[in-house]
């Protein structure tokens, strides 16, 4: 009798264990919202992020055709046989061995072949990628946790 | 009244619990059907395709960053089948601008395979056609007119030399299959250009990172000076023209590194339009005569002669030689050029005077073995090795060929009966100029790969002779060269020299009426900055040397010392001394 009445003074009523499981299931329900939310957003910026890559990719490729093309265009405004005609048209004349002066400069070093790395592309750095673009959301969690950042 | 809820509730709910499940076995059905394998391979068709990526040709720049060879964009047009609207419309407007006829065009697109979908209709198209093009496409589009939809640009490079015939012996071409023939274009085809990677590109964007970089091909800096080989072609097409002969080749190069600074040929081609290449050329051999064709060279050849001789002593600059105008050599009598003795002269009036009987007879003192061993070290029968594509190897026959006679040691010894290039005669001389020191001729003065230049150092090909006989050599050719061929000089600057007027062999003996004339100078004689060699084929003004190709060196030398900033010996050694 006297257990009976103890176990009976604890029972919950039943509304509040139907409420109980409602909440548990409403939570789940959330937290499985929430991941799929998290998901759809890293999935789409990566998404954004890939499809931009592509584009610059192809705007990379249009420059470098651009800039070929204005190299060659350069090299034929200023090809020797154009300078030669535009410099007789201004009125210049070859030079002939008797009208050179030298002059000697102490210390003077003549220029060596052209270096022409600042004609050349400087190499691209490595991607700068956020590394949330490559991982999965389960990494991206544990990494997260295991470096004890705060989630966003 | 609440049991009746109930009840209703469980028929609802047990509905829809069976079309929940019908559902999800649907799905799983639909998933695994042979349906979804097919629309599964076609989706993993459509997800990307095979792609190859051609990295863009390396740059060939000369050594002051001139650029002879670079790249410009051209397009592929074609139509894609299943977007075309009007097939007149499309060779209409198409024929009007890529100088197609409509029939042409019609036939292309109407007549392909039925599985095709994509039809070329021109390729290496020039970037003003597609702009005219896609002009006519906006204004269309602007008015509603669909009638040119399907037509699609693919843009690719093509090669493109921006000075068109200059250096073309040198630089060779490319095809449009990639390829390149000839001078640097082959020699360095793998390098310029690149490695091409094919891959599977896909439309995700989540795989956008799986594109690799293609690396460019490398970048070469020539040793080539631009504006150097403008002068020695002009002067060139000017010798031609002057003395009547039917093809030449100057090559200039630096005694000390091997580098060629200029080297023209005839004939020259626009690189632009290397489909010329058939009407111009006979053979690949007359592509670049300074390095693909091998020849008599005559008189110029004394010179390793009396190298080979001072060095084993046989022989010194005062040797005396009592020239009665012939000698017997393997039973066989040899003659001076103009048949008539010069009596006692010593080694520097014999190359003064280029007698051919003296010489032999020089030979004959060092003997075959030493005569060829010597020959052979100076690379003659052998290819010098310079960078660039289709060189021959001329002909040195030795004692144990079977087309070798005795007479050869003695005809041999004046540049007769053996076939040398203009390089490697000049790879020979750069053992004179240099202190006994030969080097490797060569044109590339640098690889740019990755923002990174790599110079290229010189090479060394041995010594053949020793330091002592080079300068003593040099002294001889200068003097000689005073007294023999005023023509050749260069007012202000010391130079040492050959003539060299060789007789043309032909089936039937030697031609009696033509020459080739050579001329191999250098200078300055203390301090040779440049090397030049002069080669006319047939000169019908004068069949010598001295009155031909020696002018010509002198000419050439004239502007290559204002090239160089090479001032006057006077002034070179006035300042050299403070």
């Amino acid at each position: 009798m006297q257990a009976s009445q103890i176990i009976h003074a604890y029972k919950q009523a039943p509304w509040r264990v139907q409420r109980q499981y409602v909440g548990a299931f409403l939570l789940t329900v959330i937290a499985l919202a929430l991941v799929a939310a998290l998901y759809l957003d890293v999935t789409s910026r990566t998404a954004l992020a890939g499809r931009e890559i592509q584009d610059l990719r192809t705007e990379i490729a249009a420059l470098q055709r651009s800039n070929a093309d204005l190299e060659t265009e350069l090299a034929n405004i200023t090809s020797s046989a154009v300078m030669q005609r535009r410099a007789l048209e201004l009125g210049y004349r070859p030079i002939q061995p008797g009208e050179l002066d030298y002059v000697f400069v102490p210390g003077y070093v003549a220029p060596e072949p052209a270096i022409l790395l600042a004609a050349v592309d400087a190499p691209l750095p490595p991607p700068s990628l956020p590394e949330e673009y490559s991982q999965s959301l389960l990494e991206w969690l544990d990494e997260s946790l295991r470096s004890g950042m705060a989630l966003p | 009244m609440r049991q009746q809820y109930a009840i209703r509730s469980l028929v609802v709910m047990t509905g829809l619990v069976f079309v929940g499940i019908a559902v999800l076995v649907q799905i799983v059905r639909i998933q695994n059907s042979e349906q979804a394998k097919i629309f599964l391979a076609n989706g993993d068709m459509y997800a990307g395709e095979f792609y190859t990526f051609y990295p863009e040709r390396g740059e060939i720049y000369d050594r002051n960053g001139h650029l002879l060879a670079g790249n410009r964009t051209v397009y592929e047009v074609g139509v894609s089948l299943p977007e075309m609207k009007d097939v007149n419309a499309l060779a209409y407007v198409l024929s009007v601008y890529l100088n197609m006829t409509e029939e042409e065009i019609k036939d292309k697109l109407l007549n392909s395979p039925e599985t095709w979908t994509y039809i070329v209709i021109k390729d290496y198209v020039d970037a003003g056609a597609v702009d005219a093009l896609q002009q006519v496409i906006k204004q269309l589009e602007d008015a509603d007119d669909n009638r040119l939809d399907g037509l699609w640009f693919k843009p690719h490079f093509t090669r493109s030399y921006p000075e068109k015939s200059l250096a073309s012996n040198v630089l060779g071409f490319v095809t449009r299959d990639g390829r390149g023939y000839f001078g640097v274009e082959e020699k360095y085809n793998d390098l310029l250009a690149g490695n091409p990677v094919q891959l599977w590109v896909p439309r995700d964007p989540n795989k956008a990172i799986e594109i690799p970089k293609v690396p460019n091909g490398t970048t070469l800096v020539l040793t080539l000076d631009r504006d150097l080989q403008a002068k020695v072609e002009a002067i060139l097409d000017e010798s031609l023209s002057e003395y009547g002969a039917k093809n030449g080749t100057i090559v200039v190069m630096d005694p000390k590194t091997g580098e060629i600074l200029a080297m023209a040929s005839t004939p020259r081609m626009d690189l632009n339009n290397y489909t010329d290449y058939f009407q111009i050329f006979d053979n690949g051999s007359a592509y670049n005569r300074s390095i693909g064709m091998a020849y008599e060279a005559g008189s110029v050849v004394k010179i390793l002669t009396m190298a080979a001789a001072l060095d084993t002593g046989v022989v010194t600059p005062e040797t005396t030689y009592i020239d009665t105008g012939s000698i017997t050599v393997g039973g066989i009598t040899i003659q001076n050029w103009n048949r008539q003795p010069w009596g006692q002269r010593n080694m520097t009036e014999c190359l003064q005077h280029s007698l051919n009987v003296c010489l032999a007879w020089v030979a004959t003192q060092m003997g075959s073995p030493t005569f060829y061993s010597y020959m052979e070290r100076f690379g003659l029968g052998h290819r010098t090795g310079v960078d660039l594509a289709g060189e021959a190897m001329g002909r040195l026959k030795v004692p144990g060929d079977s087309d070798w006679y005795p007479v050869d040691l003695g005809t041999n010894a004046f540049g007769q009966g053996l076939t040398v290039t203009p390089l490697q005669m000049m790879m020979a001389a750069t053992a004179i100029a240099n202190d006994g020191q030969m080097v490797t001729p060569h044109v590339l003065y640098a690889m740019i790969r990755d923002g990174h230049q790599y110079n290229i150092p010189s090479q060394y090909a041995g010594s053949p002779i020793k330091p002592e006989t080079a300068h003593t050599l040099n002294e001889m050719l200068t003097v000689s060269l005073q007294n023999e061929s005023a023509s050749a000089l260069l007012p202000g600057y010391r130079v040492a020299g050959k003539t060299g007027t060789a007789q043309i062999p032909t089936p039937l003996g030697y031609d009696p009426n033509n020459t080739n004339v050579s001329f191999i100078g250098w200078g300055p004689v203390d301090d040779p900055q440049f090397m030049i060699y002069v080669w006319l084929q047939e000169p019908t003004t004068s069949i010598w040397s001295s009155e031909t190709a020696a002018p010509v060196f002198s000419r050439v030398a004239e502007q290559t010392v204002i090239a160089l900033n090479i001032p006057p010996d006077i002034v070179r050694l006035q300042y050299g001394s403070r």
